[in-house]
């Protein structure tokens, strides 16, 4: 459905992202992994159009995806970005209503339909938002703003989803939450997910592929355990990690070991 | 619902506004005159007043009103700023500009004036975008600055053509670029109507995808806005407004800024409502500052621009010390 063909992004002189190749198909999560600047959100970036690549092609629905529409592609494919920043006294479900706006069936004031509304509220029952539907978006803690964001991807109707570090201002509990709504809609219907995060553990737990990035290419790609491994991930991020299987799923379990301890042993 | 009571409120204040005066007339007798009747209690001189120097001055004055405040709402949603306004982007002092170098080098011409101060506006509104434009798009203060850099710029341009003027029109010009709605013109009139009408159907149109420009570019890209298209537009549109208003009674301060906030306030931020209601309240505001202009030092006449300031001023520093981010 979505696919990178070798893509490379330069700024200026540098490189952020060079040859690297990504098939999105229905039904799969794919994490990116890499340490900070490893070109991770800007190959996200490009998957939707927003930066425009320097060599390669971006495919959607087997077509370029510079030949279809903003509202098109908006139709097919959601952006989770990183916490919004907003200004002006806007409601929750005002601002997941904003998620209609490629898709809205419009009545003839310019107004969302039933269907459109209802869409939104099911996004914000989904996303635990129900009863914040009046409630200012700059009122809200980082966290429920960040669920307001994927609300609002949510009720694009969207097929894919490419998140950019969805969990990194939630919660334990909220996390879990966040990516296993993602995970069931990849499970139920044709979605699939495409998710830049730092979390390593999150990763294993809900992709069915990961790709590790380093320097703007990709460094290895497959199953989470063909690629977390303390091999991979020190080659990475150069950090000494201890792997074993998580006691209940079962998936990698990434353990750093630190060299210094902070809290002296008892 | 709201909004009918809104016109409603419009109305009164017009017919208010044309009874009240340095002379004054018999409501009754306005009211009769104002509804097409020809026997009315009104002497043919308070009918001269009332058809020939009131009511065209009520009328500009809605108009100019009309132009700023959805300006001001438009440039706010699409700057991303709360603080964004015409006068103080500079984008007023633009207009003027052109309209001067129009009435000292084509003189003559009806049309020149308008559309003269229509590429003031869009030149100012375009440098102004592009000197705040930073990495990570225009920060409050850093266009506020922008707009500082800008209106001292074009207000020594502004100088510059005063001194190469004839010393009598200078007077009329200082008064002029306080704002003035007394100089209209049945032409200009009918510009500043046919502006503001173009102006905010173009700007209502776009109101949707302001909606999501208004919370960032990226993501309003994201979610499926041509935000190249609908920058431009808006920008356009919300020049041609500034340009018709300043065109016909000079740059008239601060009305972009208090008109929408006071609507926000009890709309909240949709720009479908924010818009349409900032017309409609933007002509009832600047009819009240006109009324009050010309009648506190009656028979003697204050700038309009000077009360939209007076009441404009306090509430920008107020706005400012409260924080952008959680403005109204």
């Amino acid at each position: 459905m979505l696919e990178a063909k070798n893509i490379t992004i330069q700024y200026d002189a540098r490189f952020a992202v060079q040859g690297v190749s990504l098939r999105v198909e229905p039904g799969k999560v794919i994490s990116i992994v890499g340490p900070n600047g490893a070109g991770k959100s800007t190959l996200l970036r490009a998957l939707n159009g927003n930066v425009k690549t320097t060599a390669g092609e971006v495919i959607l629905d087997e077509r370029l995806l510079r030949s279809h529409t903003r509202r098109a592609i908006a139709q097919r494919v959601a952006v989770v970005a990183q916490e919004a920043d907003v200004r002006f006294p806007v409601t929750v479900f005002e601002f997941v209503l904003g998620g209609r706006y490629a898709g809205a069936n419009l009545t003839a004031w310019g107004w969302e339909s039933g269907r459109d509304i209802e869409l939104a509220q099911n996004a914000i029952a989904e996303t635990e938002l129900a009863g914040f539907e009046s409630r200012l978006m700059n009122e809200l803690s980082g966290g429920e703003r960040q669920r307001a964001v994927l609300a609002r991807a949510l009720a694009t109707e969207a097929k894919i989803f490419l998140l950019d570090e969805p969990t990194a201002n939630l919660d334990l509990a909220h996390q879990a939450t966040m990516l296993r709504l993602i995970r069931s809609r990849c499970d139920k219907s044709d979605s699939a997910a495409v998710v830049v995060t730092h979390d390593v553990n999150l990763a294993a737990e809900f992709s069915n592929e990961v790709m590790l990035m380093k320097d703007g290419r990709s460094v290895a790609f497959g199953s989470p355990r063909e690629i977390l491994t303390e091999q991979l991930l020190k080659q990475v991020f150069g950090l000494q990690v201890l792997v074993d299987a998580h006691p209940v799923s079962g998936a990698p379990r990434v353990t750093p070991v630190h060299e210094m301890r902070s809290v002296p042993p008892a | 619902m709201v909004c009918a009571g809104m016109l409603l409120l419009l109305v009164i204040v017009f017919v208010i506004s044309s009874v009240v005066g340095a002379q004054k007339l018999s409501l009754s007798g306005a009211l009769c005159a104002l509804t097409g009747k020809a026997s009315c209690s009104l002497s043919a001189e308070e009918r001269a007043i009332l058809f020939d120097i009131r009511l065209p001055r009520i009328l500009l004055a809605g108009a100019v009103g009309t132009c700023l405040a959805a300006a001001g709402a438009a440039y706010q949603a699409l700057l991303r700023n709360p603080l964004a306004e015409p006068y103080l982007l500079g984008v007023s002092n633009g207009a003027a500009v052109g309209t001067m170098v129009a009435l000292v080098f084509f003189g003559a011409h009806e049309w020149g004036r308008p559309v003269m101060a229509f590429g003031g506006a869009i030149a100012a509104t375009f440098l102004v975008y592009r000197l705040a434009r930073g990495r990570a798009g225009a920060s409050p203060e850093r266009l506020i600055l922008a707009g500082v850099i800008v209106t001292t710029f074009l207000s020594s341009a502004i100088v510059f053509i005063t001194t190469v003027m004839d010393a009598t029109r200078i007077r009329s010009f200082t008064f002029w670029l306080l704002g003035d709605l007394s100089g209209t013109t049945s032409s200009l009139l009918t510009v500043a109507f046919i502006a503001a009408a173009v102006g905010v159907i173009a700007l209502v149109m776009n109101a949707r995808a302001l909606n999501l420009m208004m919370l960032g570019e990226r993501d309003a890209f994201d979610l499926g806005v041509e935000i190249g298209r609908v920058r431009l537009i808006v920008f356009a549109a919300a020049s041609l407004l500034v340009g018709a208003s300043v065109a016909s009674s000079g740059s008239v301060g601060y009305v972009g800024l208090v008109v929408p906030h006071l609507v926000r306030l009890s709309f909240g931020s949709d720009n479908r409502l924010v818009i349409p209601a900032a017309a409609i309240a933007g002509a009832t505001f600047v009819i009240v500052a006109d009324t009050l202009a010309r009648t506190v030092i009656a028979p003697r006449e204050l700038p309009v621009g000077a009360i939209t300031a007076l009441i404009g001023a306090p509430l920008f520093v107020y706005l400012l010390k409260r924080g952008t981010a959680a403005v109204v």
